[in-house]
């Protein structure tokens, strides 16, 4: 081991440090440094060791070897850098010292493996946070908020549409229900009384991008309420503009699409659909209605299975159907002719954010020639754009929450738990970017999906 | 003919179509059968005896209907009408008098039509930025608008030009003729030699039936071989398109186009296809020597009508194929084209 030069720390005599005969005073110097950082080492991994038994991931036990490392094979470093760990390990003591000091840490954490596994945590998606389990209601919630929630956070109520509709129906229940205080104005309290009914809602569930457009929609028209207007009049006005916000861009907006996909559907074709969309449901029974013959494939995945109740509906209508599991996929895509799927919410870029899933689907879709449409209405559109599936998504609670095993054999045995060495994981969304969908079918026309941006301007609508 | 088309009393829109196609001085302008339909649906407008908005819009449609069912190439002369009679339904009333409006419209017609003859001049100035000199130009079957840019752009610069022959119709050969007789120098490629070529050409030069909302092209059969062979040899593949042949429709596939049909690709039982072969290769072998100055050794067979008929007259080339749209309201990107139509229509 070649002794190393001492490295100054003070960055004023940068160039000058590679002289490793610098003499005595700054060595000295580097001991008093080395014999600091030894201090702070000392302290940092017993934090390390006190926050391991408390379940925060175990990064610390590693940041002590690095010094290590630098330290050893960097001799021919010459430029003071920035991290203060390597500088001062010039001696070897102080570099065997750190290396203790990892060891330490590290024996720390292995002496307590319970709380190392809880330590690390889901390494992937920990970002979002695990769902929460819903609180006791913080605060002055009105009960059909309350109910709702729970309706979210045990997943009775699915689907942008659904959600965005049951939330509206509830906001209008609670404005009816509002009384405004003495010395404040609707327009403006509202919103501070509907902030917090909304964060619960939201600790629920991550807000959907529907929900959060209807809610913005909202805030406008309750700052745009009129002054004057008596409360119950206000109130109504309000009600009456959530009910034409639901009717124009959620139902007529529905009836235009079903009747814009319909058509795409021929008489022999063959329809490919994922998971239960609301709106393709409605296209496929209109198509059926108005006399084409067709068939669906109907493609699925755990844990949510919505794809049974679709084919349940979609058979006692009539259709033949076909059901089977995602990974059944690449036999039956040769037979397709088109692929219909719906969408949580669409972006700028025209990327598509449906069920877990979908993105499969489009993909193994455009390889094989299948055109991609997907039917979205336009209050879908959000103005962000996500380049994919990680930054923004949603984790399914553990459990057997979707009842989705057969009644045959016990729930327990079929249920997968968190284990000591198993972390399960289970993101709801997925990202299908605009290459491998070939036609965005909304209310206001069939758009590529990479001209989406053009379409909220020229119709001047602030979404 | 005409006593079929003919019927008393009514306005035979389809007669007044031919008509526009046949005069004369139209035809020097070279008139397209789109821009004849705007003519003719002008007209219409006129001879109407509609008393409102709602029932002049349906008269139009039903015009629109009856040259579509009429007409051997229904896409390019489908996008005209549309065109039109969205100008009509959008054109705002100010005048009381209905029939006054009546007559507004079509002498706004008219004057569409008129200036919409400008418009390949005007693509034809834009093209000429982006034809170099000494280029080679690969371009596909018979083209106006195409015919207009290269013979614009002979006159400042030096281009070759190789047309595809464009089978069944054989309309490259008209091209051929044309841009002979300018003193282009031109070759005639076979269909099947496109590949062979493509790496000998700097870019790839076609006309339209119609830009849809996808921002793809429909165009002659064999445009979609092209524009695949020049992406696989990375050359640029632009199309020239008026702006009366954007179209708000949207295949998704080739089989989604209105011009498709079951019996289009479709195979026939073979007993009946043998005895049809043995009569094609009888009269094609007959054929050869009959056709004069061809020596017997270079008789070629060739497709019977039935045959022909199980094959499309146009295709469709998707937006990831196209590098750009030269049109009159300026060189847009196939995305830029869905922005153009949603902004006209939608608007």
């Amino acid at each position: 081991m070649v002794p190393a030069p001492i490295l100054d720390v003070h960055p004023p005599n940068g160039p000058s440090a590679g002289e490793p005969s610098t003499g005595q005073p700054k060595s000295q110097k580097a001991m008093t440094k080395a014999e600091r950082r030894e201090l702070q080492e000392q302290q940092r991994a017993a934090k390390a060791a006190k926050t391991a038994a408390n379940g925060v991931n175990g990064k610390q036990p590693g940041k002590p070897k690095d010094p290590a490392a630098p330290a050893g094979g960097g001799a021919a470093k010459q430029k003071p850098s920035r991290a203060p760990e390597s500088q001062p390990k010039s001696a070897t003591p102080a570099m065997a010292r750190a290396t203790e000091k990892a060891k330490a840490g590290q024996a720390s954490t292995t002496a307590d493996p319970m709380a190392s596994t809880q330590a690390r945590g889901l390494l992937i998606f920990s970002h979002f946070g695990l769902p929460k389990p819903v609180s006791a209601a913080k605060g002055d919630i009105h009960p059909a908020i309350a109910r709702l929630a729970l309706q979210f956070s045990t997943f009775k109520i699915t689907g942008a549409n659904a959600r965005c509709i049951a939330t509206l129906t509830a906001f209008k229940t609670v404005i009816q229900d509002y009384v405004t205080p003495p010395n404040h104005t609707l327009s403006r309290h509202l919103m501070t009384y509907l902030s917090p009914q909304i964060s619960h809602l939201v600790a629920a569930r991550p807000m959907s991008v529907t929900m959060g457009n209807a809610i913005r929609q909202l805030k406008l028209d309750i700052s745009g309420t009129d002054f004057d207007l008596p409360e119950q009049d206000a109130k109504d006005a309000l009600c009456r503009q959530i009910d034409t916000y639901i009717r124009e861009r959620i139902i007529i907006a529905d009836q235009v699409i079903q009747e814009t996909a319909s058509n795409k559907i021929k008489d022999g074709d063959v329809i490919l659909t994922y998971a239960r969309s609301s709106v393709v449901e409605g296209v496929l029974l209109e198509a059926h209605t108005s006399g084409r013959n067709f068939s669906v494939i109907i493609v699925d995945s755990r844990p949510m299975l919505e794809g049974k109740r679709l084919a349940a509906i979609l058979s006692e209508a009539g259709i033949q159907c076909t059901y089977l599991l995602l990974p059944a996929l690449g036999s039956v895509i040769s037979e397709v002719s088109t692929v219909f799927v719906g969408a949580h919410s669409i972006h700028t870029n025209g990327a598509v954010y449906s069920r877990a899933g979908t993105a499969l689907v489009a993909m193994m879709a455009k390889r094989h020639s299948v055109p991609v449409v997907v039917c979205c209405e336009t209050y879908k559109f959000s103005e962000t754009i996500q380049l994919d599936s990680f930054t923004k998504n949603e984790l399914a609670p553990l459990g057997d929450l979707f009842s989705s095993f057969p009644n045959t054999k016990p729930r327990e045995s079929l249920t997968l738990e968190n284990a000591p060495s198993l972390e399960i994981l289970n993101p709801l969304y997925d990202l299908t970017p605009p290459t491998f969908v070939t036609a965005v079918v909304t209310e206001v026309g069939v758009i590529p999906p990479n001209s989406i941006s053009s379409i909220p301007v020229a119709l001047g609508r602030l979404l | 003919m005409t006593a079929d088309m003919a019927r008393s009393g009514d306005f035979d829109i389809y007669a007044t179509f031919e008509r526009f196609l046949q005069d004369d001085q139209l035809i020097i302008s070279k008139i397209s059968p789109p821009l004849a339909a705007i003519l003719s649906l002008a007209e219409a407008i006129v001879k109407s005896n509609a008393g409102t908005m709602f029932e002049l819009v349906q008269a139009l449609n039903d015009g629109a209907e009856e040259l579509k069912r009429r007409s051997l190439n229904p896409i390019s002369l489908n996008a005209g009408c549309e065109l039109f009679i969205a100008f009509v339904t959008l054109f705002p009333h100010e005048s009381d008098n209905f029939a006054e409006l009546k007559k507004e419209l079509e002498q706004q017609g008219r004057k569409y039509a008129t200036e919409a003859i400008s418009f390949r001049d005007k693509i034809a100035e834009l093209a000429l930025g982006f034809i170099k000199d000494d280029s080679v130009i690969l371009t596909h079957s018979h083209s106006r608008v195409v015919l207009k840019a290269l013979l614009h752009a002979h006159k400042t610069k030096r281009i070759s030009v190789y047309v595809t022959e464009s089978r069944p119709r054989g309309l490259g050969l008209k091209t051929y003729e044309a841009l002979t007789a300018a003193g282009i120098p031109c070759t005639v490629v076979l269909d099947s030699a496109v590949a062979y070529v493509m790496d000998q050409v700097d870019f790839v030069l076609v006309g339209s039936e119609a830009v849809v909302e996808s921002g793809g092209l429909i165009n002659y059969v064999g445009s979609n071989q092209m524009a695949i062979i020049a992406k696989a040899g990375n050359k640029p593949f632009y199309a020239l398109a008026e702006s009366y042949k954007f179209h708000r429709l949207f295949p998704l596939s080739q089989y989604d186009l209105p011009t498709h049909n079951p019996n289009i690709l479709s195979f026939t039982t073979p007993t009946q296809s043998a005895g049809q072969d043995g009569k094609t290769a009888t009269t094609a072998s007959a054929k050869g020597p009959a056709s004069p100055g061809t020596p017997p050794s270079l008789a070629v067979a060739a497709m019977t009508q039935e045959q022909i008929a199980k094959n499309p007259g146009v295709d469709y080339t998707r937006p990831d194929l196209i590098s750009l749209v030269f049109s009159d309201v300026g060189i847009l990107t196939p995305e830029g084209v869905s922005q153009y139509l949603v902004g006209m229509f939608a608007g």
